[in-house]
């Protein structure tokens, strides 16, 4: 695709030689011949076979091995023998439950708001939504840090009603505070776009009928945006079970979990086989709770989300 | 800014709807709601925005530590930061790779929607999977699992093997978002365009791609941004003299927490908000809605 070095109308993309850019087929049929297919998936299919599967083998092999290379499940038995490595996991879930269901609660009432905006107040709002993703996840950590310090602006506000502040730093509240902040843009934007897609003559044809609101609301709005909440539910657990700054800076020395470990393995204590058999367990049960949860939420007639 | 742009709904029900006159006490009910919403779209701007605004103001603080609100304003630790040129240099490294990351995975992104949306070739259906899957992998897992492969093959850390490993993160988005655009895209268009006498570039030019213009330039945003903020898989793939500016600035906060961190953390701001300007001004940041990964 010669055109691909041409969208350079665009911010920041350049003609990039790294890229091969095979020809586009003189078909515009759907039967093209496969071999064009593959040619163009090829430049993806070895990043992923070289970066991502290689990798992931890689890593899956060597946690079966001890750090001499010899064949051991030590590595498995260690950590699910251990009520501390076990404690550790299950607050890693709680964790990533507390911030999916923050997201939900917190985004889905704004997505709905954001639908009924023109669409300059939503490119607004949007922007504002983004903002979280746009400042390195280090400075953002650091700014809920001094918010929610004992000296900080909202232990200030409780000060001034005369009531003690919490404690809000390093406990899962901060963990939790910290990453709904950064996941409810990626829970808002596909909820969005289920939002969008709802056909918009239903709703007053419901209330044509004698529905109230809230009944149009309950059963035509959140039935049909549940791909939405699917695809960020999805995104935003998975996304927060394998965080690794946030909670770092922002749960301090009591909040540890299997993120920390996986980093403080591999990096302190050198020892790749048991980091790789911390982070394979995190993927298998990040996987299975995702599919589960997935079957659940998707019932029937629901999209392919991710698999 | 959020209750600026929140329009209040006017008193009186002129017939918006041509549903003729409603009842005045279900106009305040309306008006209401309204106010309602305004309300709390600005309590979860202000949320999103808090941490921001802190950084930015605790970056004109004279005191020598970081509080907030800021004692005085200076634009001292701004001066500070000319005296420490490996924050540029670091600044300069993220930009690079990150731009890098952009240009390729857009290029990949395109070329492997255009194969899986209308070729049929060997292995389509366990590519599609394996981009779906890829998401569901904890960027530390594979930051490890880089690490230990890059040592198998005795790949040396150098800003490519760091961009090599931000395409992970990033072709799966392009792809899906290069695909949510094809779907979009009424194919009789295209054969239409082939039947007045087109050649397939000029097809491919003037009918395929505006139809995909706006998922690129989101897919290639969200590169941008997701390459230049990575700490993850950076903290794997660098080594001590060769540093990203969010390793750079984790490792400097190991330390000490005084206002040249968020003096940086400022300039970063600025550098995504005139980012963001750009892709308005081409797109319109609506675009980045297609970001929608279930299409």
């Amino acid at each position: 695709m010669a055109a691909t070095a041409r969208i350079a109308d665009g911010p920041a993309l350049r003609p990039d030689d790294s890229a091969p850019t095979p020809k586009v087929s003189q078909k515009v049929t759907a039967r093209g011949p496969w071999r064009t297919g593959l040619l163009l998936a090829s430049p993806a299919i070895a990043v992923l076979a070289l970066l991502f599967i290689a990798p992931l083998f890689m890593l899956v092999y060597n946690s079966f091995r001890t750090q001499a290379g010899d064949p051991t499940l030590q590595n498995y038995t260690r950590f699910l023998g251990d009520s501390f490595y076990r404690d550790v996991l299950w607050h890693t879930l709680w964790i990533g439950a507390l911030t999916t269901l923050g997201c939900l609660v917190v985004g889905y009432p704004f997505a709905v708001y954001l639908r009924g905006r023109s669409p300059r107040a939503r490119n607004y709002l949007s922007l504002v939504l983004l903002s979280p993703l746009l400042i390195s996840m280090v400075t953002r950590a650091y700014g809920w840090l001094v918010l929610l310090g004992p000296k900080g602006p909202i232990a200030d506000g409780f000060h001034a009603v005369g009531l003690d502040a919490p404690k809000m730093l390093y406990n899962d509240t901060a963990v939790v505070v910290g990453m709904v902040h950064v996941m409810l843009a990626y829970m808002v934007l596909p909820l969005m776009g289920s939002l969008d897609r709802i056909d918009p003559a239903l709703t007053p044809a419901a209330k044509g009928l004698g529905a109230s609101g809230w009944t149009c609301f309950w059963r035509i709005t959140v039935p049909l945006s549940l791909p939405g909440m699917l695809a960020g539910s999805l995104i935003v657990f998975s996304l927060t079970v394998s965080s690794f700054v946030t909670p770092a800076i922002l749960g301090g020395p009591t909040v540890k979990l299997m993120p920390y470990f996986v980093y403080t393995e591999a990096t302190s204590n050198l020892n790749w086989p048991y980091a790789a058999a911390i982070g394979f367990v995190l993927i298998v049960v990040t996987t299975i709770l995702t599919a589960v949860y997935a079957r659940l939420l998707r019932g029937r007639g629901g999209k392919e989300v991710f698999a | 800014m959020n209750t600026a742009t929140a329009t209040t709904a006017p008193a009186t029900n002129k017939a918006a709807g041509g549903a003729g006159g409603k009842p005045i006490a279900k106009g305040v009910g309306e008006r209401a709601k309204r106010l309602l919403g305004a309300g709390f779209a600005a309590l979860v701007g202000l949320f999103l925005l808090a941490p921001v605004l802190v950084t930015i103001a605790s970056s004109l603080t004279t005191t020598s530590y970081v509080t907030f609100p800021p004692k005085g304003l200076t634009l001292h630790w701004y001066a500070e930061l000319l005296n420490r040129p490996e924050f540029l240099d670091s600044f300069l490294l993220s930009i690079g790779v990150a731009a890098g990351a952009a240009v390729v995975s857009t290029a990949l992104g395109l070329a492997a929607g255009l194969a899986i949306h209308r070729y049929p070739f060997p292995g389509k259906s366990v590519l599609d999977r394996v981009f779906s899957s890829a998401f569901a992998v904890p960027t530390i897992v594979l930051g490890i699992g880089l690490l230990q492969w890059y040592a198998q093959l005795g790949m040396a850390s150098s800003p490519l093997t760091l961009l090599l490993a931000h395409l992970v993160l990033t072709v799966p988005y392009t792809v899906r978002l290069v695909l949510a655009g094809l779907a979009g895209l009424d194919r009789s268009a295209e054969l239409a365009a082939a039947g007045l006498g087109a050649k397939a570039p000029q097809v491919f030019w003037h009918v395929t791609l505006p139809a995909v213009r706006g998922p690129l330039i989101a897919g290639a945003f969200f590169a941008l941004i997701t390459s230049f903020d990575d700490l993850t898989i950076a903290l794997f793939v660098v080594t001590t003299d060769m540093q990203t500016l969010p390793v750079r600035i984790f490792n400097y906060l190991q330390y000490n927490y005084d206002p040249t961190v968020t003096a940086v953390g400022t300039v970063m701001v600025l550098f995504a908000a005139v980012a963001v300007v750009i892709i308005e001004r081409v797109v319109g940041v609506a675009h980045l809605f297609g970001a929608d990964p279930e299409q």
